[in-house]
């Protein structure tokens, strides 16, 4: 168990925000504590929040920013990964998987660790019928990386990273995170996000038309029983980085 | 005795930088050989970075910084 969700379920779980980045994190421990060797979570939030990395506390209107997008239904959260802000709701569908990776010189571990989770993600899209599915940047998108899921060049999925040592050796332990917009329409996520922009008097905005939802394409897909499709490619990858 | 740490030139492949986003400990703190001292983010990826002896820190590179591999981030004092 991590917290209140199972670990390595094969089933989309729905704790809240707070919980289920709690157990990421108690995956990320289980590896590094060498009590398993690969650990995975599908959750989906049962509430909302803009969930950030910490060091978007010290920006100069972030009480403000953080008080205002409370207000607004939209309490902020912060995780353990890199990135930037990114809205967790009902409407989005979160995949982490945790894995030892025996690294060492100049193994490319960090690409290595985007395409662990995006390739398969890819494969479970196009075994749906959705074709056009591949890792890339998408300018315009929030919290853009150079390997989200992208379909037809929008953001379906967000990407990001945590590398920690394990305790007393070289192996090191990856938490990699992906946030799959499902449902709502792109622009009313991109305006919370929009909303804490302007909060902290940052001029930047973000575009819907730089994302995608999953309804989008799938209208009629069932995730409840459409999710364990993409555990098993997840799980069923090689689980151990190029030395 | 002052041992550097250093930004680890295995975390990342390529010659990219990363920016440190938090200091885990104070300036002046003493940690012990494996302490988490420091965050690293370089491509959405958080690393952490571990003391590589005992002794009392002092910080050579403030949060926010950008930092390339193997660039001394901070020391530590035995």
């Amino acid at each position: 168990m991590a917290g209140l969700l199972d670990v390595s379920s094969m089933t989309l779980q729905h704790p809240t925000v707070e919980e289920g980045l709690m157990a990421e994190e108690a995956l990320l421990d289980m590896i590094c504590q060498g009590e398993g060797e690969i650990g995975w979570l599908a959750w989906s939030p049962s509430d909302r929040a803009l969930v950030m990395p910490r060091r978007h506390e010290r920006l100069a209107g972030f009480p403000d920013a953080r008080a205002r997008l409370e207000e607004g239904g939209w309490p902020i959260q912060f995780r353990s990964t890199g990135g930037t802000p990114v809205p967790q709701s009902p409407a989005v569908v979160n995949l982490a998987l945790a894995v030892r990776c025996r690294v060492g010189g100049s193994a490319a571990h960090l690409e290595w660790g985007y395409h662990r989770l995006g390739a398969p993600w890819c494969d479970w899209l196009a075994d749906l019928g959705v074709t056009s599915a591949d890792l890339g940047p998408a300018p315009g998108a929030y919290c853009d990386g150079r390997f989200n899921v992208r379909v037809t060049g929008r953001k379906l999925v967000g990407t990001a990273q945590r590398w920690r040592r394990v305790r007393g050796c070289r192996d090191m332990a990856l938490l990699v995170h992906g946030a799959m917009q499902v449902d709502d329409t792109p622009a009313a996520l991109v305006a919370v996000v929009n909303a804490f922009q302007v909060a902290i008097d940052d001029p930047q905005r973000f575009q819907g038309a730089s994302h995608i939802a999953l309804r989008d394409v799938l209208p009629d897909l069932d995730l409840e029983t459409a999710i364990p499709g993409l555990l098993k490619r997840l799980v069923a990858e090689e689980d151990i980085a190029p030395a | 005795m002052m041992t550097a740490i250093t930004v680890p030139e295995d975390l990342w492949e390529g010659d990219g930088e990363g920016v440190i986003t938090a200091w885990l400990v104070d300036d002046g703190s003493e940690v012990a050989q494996g302490d988490l001292v420091a965050e690293v983010m370089v491509e959405k990826a958080q690393y952490e970075i571990e003391a590589p002896v005992s002794g009392v820190l002092t910080i050579a590179k403030q949060e926010d910084q950008v930092v390339a591999k193997g660039t001394p981030i901070a020391s530590l004092e035995a």
